[in-house]
């Protein structure tokens, strides 16, 4: 090897123009990178795979199979985009999953005055909150004719009296569905009795009469503890008016 | 709350429609309610319902029921209270007619809030 008679001197360096005097690739010579650069590999042929795949069809109307990309193309886009989609359905509060409310003054045992309905101006005993949100409610029946009924809070009047239901056992069978309306079965047929409509008057089934029986023994004999128990039948079988003054 | 006269409803009579001096907006009525004396007996009403119910010569079918009626009625809200001494203001359904001022509104006593 030559002396290096650069040993010191830079290898590269700037003009008075602010170029610099050698290029990329005579620095490359220069420096003899050749040496220093790694041999580069073979490339691994990639695993190839299906650009199709066979699918089979679902349903009566074609059978057999039908091939599928396995990469969708670029220019396949869907009528809705996912996100929206999925941000949709889940913006849409469906009622079963709405919370439900409860009035503190309304809590189980209150004694409420019904303020619309076929037995408006009622006095009853709230026995508890249904799923849905209405409240249970009943006369008791032989107070006051009113059954167990479901209503809403807005349309009762909560006063301060309550009774110690808290030894009342309502039946679990007693919930929204048990009070959902009964369909008729009548299979109209077309010979002109559609337009007889016969609207069957309501018949408390056997069910209810039993229930009805059952939970309103247990509310009379927890009035009949409450210290003011014998004014307070009197009390339900009164009706709630506004009076002058 | 005051002391009131009537049912399961508060009596009161429709004084009104909104109004400057010199325009009324019809959209709104007031409503003076019986024995609320002042803003804050006022509040209790506010979201109650009310009634103007009328008679007319012709009788109209009743829901739920088959035989037909001649009374009517105008359904609305109580809205809010109005001015310092009780009054109130509602929405009906369809403005309330005028020949019914000085006449009797029934402000039911639902949707409670007790």
């Amino acid at each position: 090897m030559a002396k290096n008679k650069n040993k010191g001197k830079p290898r590269n360096y700037a003009l008075d123009s602010g170029v610099y005097r050698f290029s990329a690739s005579k620095m490359f010579h220069k420096k003899a990178i050749h040496k220093f650069l790694k041999k580069t590999v073979a490339k691994k042929p990639a695993d190839k795979k299906p650009v199709f795949v066979e699918k089979k069809i679902k349903g009566d109307k074609n059978g057999g199979t039908r091939m599928v990309r396995v990469k969708k193309l670029t220019n396949n886009v869907p009528t809705m985009d996912v996100k929206t989609c999925i941000l949709h359905t889940k913006r849409k509060s469906v009622f079963s999953k709405h919370s439900r409310k409860l009035r503190p003054s309304l809590t189980p045992g209150v004694v409420a005055i019904i303020l619309a309905g076929v037995h408006k101006g009622k006095r009853v005993v709230v026995l508890k909150q249904l799923e849905t949100g209405l409240l249970l409610i009943t006369g008791p029946l032989k107070l006051n004719g009113c059954p167990l009924r479901r209503i809403n809070q807005r349309y009762l009047l909560a006063t301060k009296t309550s009774i110690n239901v808290s030894g009342v056992k309502v039946p679990e069978t007693i919930n929204d569905k048990y009070f959902a309306r009964v369909k008729s079965d009548n299979k109209v047929k077309k010979d002109g009795n559609i337009f007889e409509n016969k609207k069957e008057d309501y018949k408390p089934s056997e069910q209810r009469k039993a229930d009805q029986a059952s939970v309103d023994k247990q509310v009379l004999e927890a009035i009949k503890k409450h210290p003011q128990g014998a004014a307070l039948k009197s009390y339900f079988k009164a009706g709630f008016g506004l009076n002058k003054g | 709350m005051a002391p009131k006269s009537g049912r399961l409803y508060a009596k009161g009579v429709f004084t009104g429609f909104k109004r400057g001096l010199r325009n009324q907006h019809e959209n709104t009525a007031l409503l003076k309610v019986d024995g609320c004396a002042g803003q804050e007996d006022a509040r209790w009403y506010i979201g109650k319902r009310c009634v103007y119910v009328y008679k007319a010569k012709n009788k109209t079918s009743v829901p739920n029921s088959k035989e037909k009626s001649q009374l009517r009625c105008i359904w609305g809200k109580v809205t809010r209270p109005h001015g310092n001494a009780g009054s109130v203001r509602a929405k009906f359904r369809r403005n309330l007619p005028p020949q019914a001022m000085g006449c009797r509104v029934r402000i039911m006593l639902y949707p409670s809030r007790i």
